[in-house]
């Protein structure tokens, strides 16, 4: 009897030896999916695979900090790395979901974009909202500004909106004269979020609302909508992958907004997930994911190992950054809530 | 004989212990599986102890002051540092700050700031009033006061009366919120309308199919079924985003429309109730069907030609007898077909307008996005009650449509 639960007691031990050396030689990344994933895996991890021997398994989701809590009050976290948008992260790390990062992890925050590096996460990837349209359907002069995108005179035609608040407000007001810059102080002021609805009644007959950035460039390829706000990679990938005729209006003025790489609190694999964003933060790894997909990171240097034509192509590049502004993740962590209920109540009227 | 009774008293008890046993993994399984998650979530609905008890200290020196009398006193400001230092010591300070910025728009860094700040020790020499509201004068907002106060019990009404556009008054009665706020209420009749509209276009539609399909020869039949049956098979995502690319501008239908000269430029057709009606139609027809083609199979085709060869019209024949026979199918597919449109929100969002959004859709949002599980509770709530409601409609309706028949 003795030597049967001897043998069961090793078996047992071994099994956890194995089950804990395999936890520790795998990472559960979790990302947006599609080209995105792709990106990272041949860009960024399948190199750290190569060069440490962990192997990463990618899956996908939507950035819904819900999963995240679920899993963490639950107490059984299987998801080691995830990518939120920051103010999902902000969320998630004052409620302590997400592990905080230091500097001997992340390197020097002042070597980052303004409002790449947060208290619990560093940019995955930062993106911007950008106004595009379709030469096909605008040929000759084309729109300068977002002041002209709200122009259906000059411009007659469908317009396609992302239908929530957050990115809408700010292009309102960058269409009712505000510089990007200052848009947060404006919708700050008493009566400036009036002021950012006030100029969308003037253009909501004439909007379709997305929801899924495929719909909105299916609607501008299939001419339901004559220009379109976008993440600026998708118009890119098109524009490059299916020679569409598209055309980015980088100095209409953007915003950009960053999702972020945090580990979760609790999750088996801490040390391996934090190793991994300290490799992560050199900045010729992280150039791996923007040289496929245009999209910048955090580090400033890592558009040095961008090529040059390629470069022009993403926000973070020099010649864009500067008609763009950082989405404020102090203003939406605040407003959000009550912005977008105001704004579902507004869209259905 | 006595003897006898016995013994198949124990048969029977044996046999029903037995029947207890096969049955008590399903209960178990639905209770903890189902029964128990969903009350849990439900719960949040007036859930308030992430604020009473992190807030627990000031709630109790707040007593029977109020901000109409003044600034708030010095103990009631020192309990609360000690909370707010207490909250971050347990991680609680993020949920906490939520909560509050939940009542109050813009007061999230306020409580995230302070609470940091009390957990140095800033405030560790008393009185800290005058230290407090100089680094972080937000507290002496006395609305923010109004909004604690209330939020000081273990349970609350707030969310419910949120997701019914409601809210308490300056004086602790209850009024609409702002009318650019109010947006449950309407989608909640819409949720409801979208869904009825939706039961009846199917029942209708579905009754000439399903009747077809009982009334065609066998090898007609089964492959009619399997046309019914054939989009089941398919995403629901396909099926919603397929409608996207058919009713589009410069769709083929437009295209059609436009070549036969029936309209003289592209209707807008996508992005409409007309599509997405079109959409969840085309997704909950066959449930439909089904349910209706399982009762027909077992009305005899001899009832309506009685019917017919007395002299009856065939639209009389049809009402009288035939109807209340299929009755049962179409109310439990109307049942089933209700109850799945209620849910529905991946469709609305895709292929609805503006003013199409359905209420899973906020229930949604505020799970994921804004992780205001109160919110997304309470408008379950309602859900959860209409969908009761519903069932004792149909309940009714089918025990009312039995006594005909047993009358008849």
């Amino acid at each position: 009897m003795l030597k049967i639960w001897q043998s069961v007691s090793v078996a047992a031990l071994l099994a956890a030896a194995v089950s804990t050396a395999q936890a520790a030689d795998t990472i559960t990344v979790v990302g947006w999916g599609g080209n995105w994933d792709k990106a990272y895996k041949e860009g960024v991890w399948d190199k750290y695979t190569e060069q440490t021997g962990t192997k990463i398994v990618q899956e996908e989701w939507g950035g819904e900090l819900a999963k995240v809590r679920a899993q963490v009050q639950s107490g059984s976290v299987t998801w080691d790395v995830v990518s939120p948008e920051a103010p999902s992260v902000e969320i998630g790390c004052a409620e302590g979901l997400f592990v905080p990062l230091t500097p001997e992890i992340t390197g020097d925050p002042a070597k980052y974009h303004p409002g790449t590096i947060m208290e619990c996460g560093v940019a995955s990837d930062t993106w911007a909202t950008i106004l595009a349209y379709n030469a096909d359907a605008i040929p000759g002069e084309g729109p300068k500004s977002w002041a002209d995108y709200f122009d259906v005179e000059k411009f007659p035609g469908k317009r396609g909106m992302l239908s929530q608040a957050q990115y809408t407000l700010e292009n309102a007001m960058m269409a009712d004269g505000v510089a990007p810059a200052d848009v947060y102080t404006e919708l700050r002021k008493p009566g400036g979020v009036d002021r950012a609805f006030a100029k969308l009644d003037t253009i909501k007959p004439h909007v379709v609302w997305w929801s899924s950035s495929t719909q909105a460039m299916q609607n501008l390829a299939s001419g339901e909508v004559v220009m379109t706000d976008q993440y600026n990679a998708r118009v890119t990938n098109d524009i490059v992958n299916e020679k569409k005729n598209y055309k980015i209006v980088w100095d209409a003025g953007f915003f950009y907004g960053t999702d972020m790489w945090a580990v979760v609190k609790g999750s088996p694999n801490e040390k391996a997930a934090l190793e991994l964003l300290k490799w992560f933060s050199i900045p010729e790894n992280q150039a791996g994911f923007s040289k496929l997909y245009a999209y910048g990171t955090g580090r400033v240097e890592a558009a040095e190992y961008v090529p040059a034509e390629w470069l022009k192509n993403l926000p973070t590049s020099p010649d864009h950054a500067k008609y763009g502004a950082t989405y404020d993740t102090q203003f939406w962590v605040e407003n959000k809530e009550a912005l977008e209920a105001r704004f579902k109540a507004w869209l259905a009227q | 004989m006595s003897s006898g009774g016995t013994r198949t008293g124990h048969r029977a008890r044996r046999q029903n212990l037995l029947m207890a046993a096969m049955v008590v993994p399903l209960v178990l399984f639905i209770v903890f599986i189902f029964l128990w998650p969903v009350a849990r979530f439900l719960w949040l609905a007036v859930d308030n102890s992430d604020m009473s008890a992190n807030l627990s200290r000031t709630f109790a020196a707040i007593g029977d002051w109020r901000p109409a009398d003044g600034p708030p006193p010095e103990p009631v400001l020192a309990a609360l540092v000690e909370d707010l230092a207490e909250a971050r010591a347990n991680g609680r300070d993020g949920i906490l700050a939520q909560l509050v910025n939940q009542r109050l728009v813009g007061t999230r860094y306020l409580v995230i700031k302070t609470a940091k700040a009390a957990s140095e020790g800033k405030f560790d020499m008393r009185p800290v009033g005058e230290a407090l509201l100089a680094a972080h004068s937000g507290w002496n907002n006395p609305a923010l006061w109004t909004e604690l106060i209330r939020a000081s019990g273990a349970v609350t009404d707030y969310y419910l009366l949120g997701s019914l556009d409601l809210q308490r008054s300056a004086n602790g009665g209850i009024e609409r919120v702002p009318a650019d706020q109010a947006v449950f209420l309407d989608a909640l009749l819409r949720t409801v309308w979208i869904s009825i509209v939706v039961t009846v276009i199917c029942a209708v539609l579905a009754i000439p199919l399903a009747q077809a399909i009982v009334s065609a020869p066998p090898s007609w039949s089964r492959l009619l079924f399997a046309l019914v049956l054939f989009p089941l098979w398919t995403s629901l995502l396909v099926r919603t985003v397929i409608w996207i690319i058919v009713l589009q501008k410069n769709g083929p239908v437009n295209a059609a429309l436009v070549f036969t000269g029936l309209v003289p430029e592209p209707l807008t057709l996508i992005y409409t109730r007309f599509s997405l009606y079109i959409a969840m139609v085309q997704v909950l027809l066959p449930l439909m069907v089904l349910s209706l083609v399982s009762v027909m199979r077992r009305v005899p085709t001899s009832y309506m030609k009685a019917a017919l060869s007395l002299g009856a019209p065939w639209i009389t024949a049809w009402r009288r007898v035939q109807l209340p026979l299929i009755m049962p199918g179409i109310l439990a597919g109307a049942a089933i077909v209700f109850v799945f449109a209620l849910g529905y929100y991946i469709t609305p969002t895709l292929v609805g307008g503006p003013g199409d959004q359905m209420i899973s859709s906020y229930i949604a949002f505020y799970t994921n996005t804004t992780l205001n599980w109160g919110l997304a509770a309470a408008l379950s709530v309602q859900l959860l009650l209409i969908l009761l409601l519903a069932a004792l409609l149909f309940w009714t309706a089918r025990a009312l449509t039995r006594r005909r028949g047993a009358l008849a």
